[in-house]
């Protein structure tokens, strides 16, 4: 058993003011991300939730895989 | 309050759909256009996972998202303070609406077990997350803790999404409530688990939040 299938099961013990809170930073983080500022510690909760929850981790990640394809089609 | 200027092209967005008029219509036109494309881009990413039956269902999965998604937008419009651009603000809303949407509807003919019955399966399958656990003590003293320290609704809900991988969205579907609820009883079902494990011997002490 590895620490990471522990913490798959059952989670982490950080702050996580849950998905409704964590949803509305979600488009702020993925911009802050694509500048370098995603590890600010504005983002620590919301890092914390979707590390936790796999709904909010899939959506942010389909979120920045979209910024990022608009970056590359429109730069600058 | 901090204040935060707009950037040109989302002030452009919130002016034509705080509009009474044409340009208004013409934004509500391509924020729709912007949510579907959104959805059909997020289907396709979700593509490997799904099955037959949600791919035959797709564009009209992506339509109903799309439009529910811009219904979102439209209704929380005085809530945008800016913070992202506005076209990211709204796109998170397609994302949801079709992720949802896709994790239910893939779930749509599976079971999942609503009732205790489901520790009668114990006894034939060990869950998918018990699976990759391989410390026999941990296990036993993880399923005492979900016995001893965990409401009815609590072990529902953990053993649903924590142990089978059910999406969360499915249950919040099933159970009649949101994402949000089944993710607080998930919550608060893991730090009541954490903190009996640690009682028991296991894992070291939580730290202070």
């Amino acid at each position: 058993m590895t620490e990471s299938d522990l913490q798959k099961l059952l989670g982490t013990s950080d702050p996580d003011r849950g998905c409704d809170e964590s949803g509305a930073l979600m488009d702020e983080y993925c911009e802050a991300v694509l500048r370098g500022e995603g590890s600010s510690a504005h983002f620590a909760e919301f890092c914390a939730h979707i590390a936790n929850c796999t709904a909010c981790r899939e959506d942010t990640e389909s979120l920045l895989a979209l910024l990022r394809e608009q970056d590359s089609t429109n730069p600058g | 309050m901090t204040t935060v200027t707009l950037d040109r092209e989302s002030a452009e967005w919130l002016r034509d759909l705080q509009d009474d008029g044409r340009s208004r219509e013409h934004a509500v036109a391509r924020l729709h256009a912007l949510m579907l494309r959104v959805a059909h881009r997020e289907a396709s990413r979700r593509r490997a996972t799904l099955p037959g039956r949600t791919l035959e269902d797709v564009d009209d999965i992506c339509v109903q998202a799309a439009s529910d998604a811009l219904m979102a937008v439209l209704a929380k419009l005085e809530t945008y303070r800016g913070a992202a651009r506005f076209t990211t603000w709204a796109c998170k809303f397609a994302i949801y609406e079709t992720s949802t949407r896709l994790r239910r509807h893939a779930w749509r003919q599976r079971k999942v077990e609503l009732d205790d019955t489901i520790w009668d399966r114990l006894a034939d399958a060990s869950p998918p997350a018990l699976q990759r656990l391989e410390n026999d003590q941990l296990i036993a003293a993880l399923y005492r803790a979900i016995d001893e320290h965990l409401t009815e609704r609590q072990r529902l809900i953990f053993r649903s999404a924590a142990m089978d991988d059910v999406p969360i969205d499915v249950l919040a579907e099933r159970l009649g409530t949101s994402r949000g609820a089944i993710y607080k009883t998930l919550y608060d079902a893991r730090a009541k688990l954490r903190h009996a494990l640690i009682e028991a011997g296991y894992g070291e002490q939580e730290r202070e939040s």
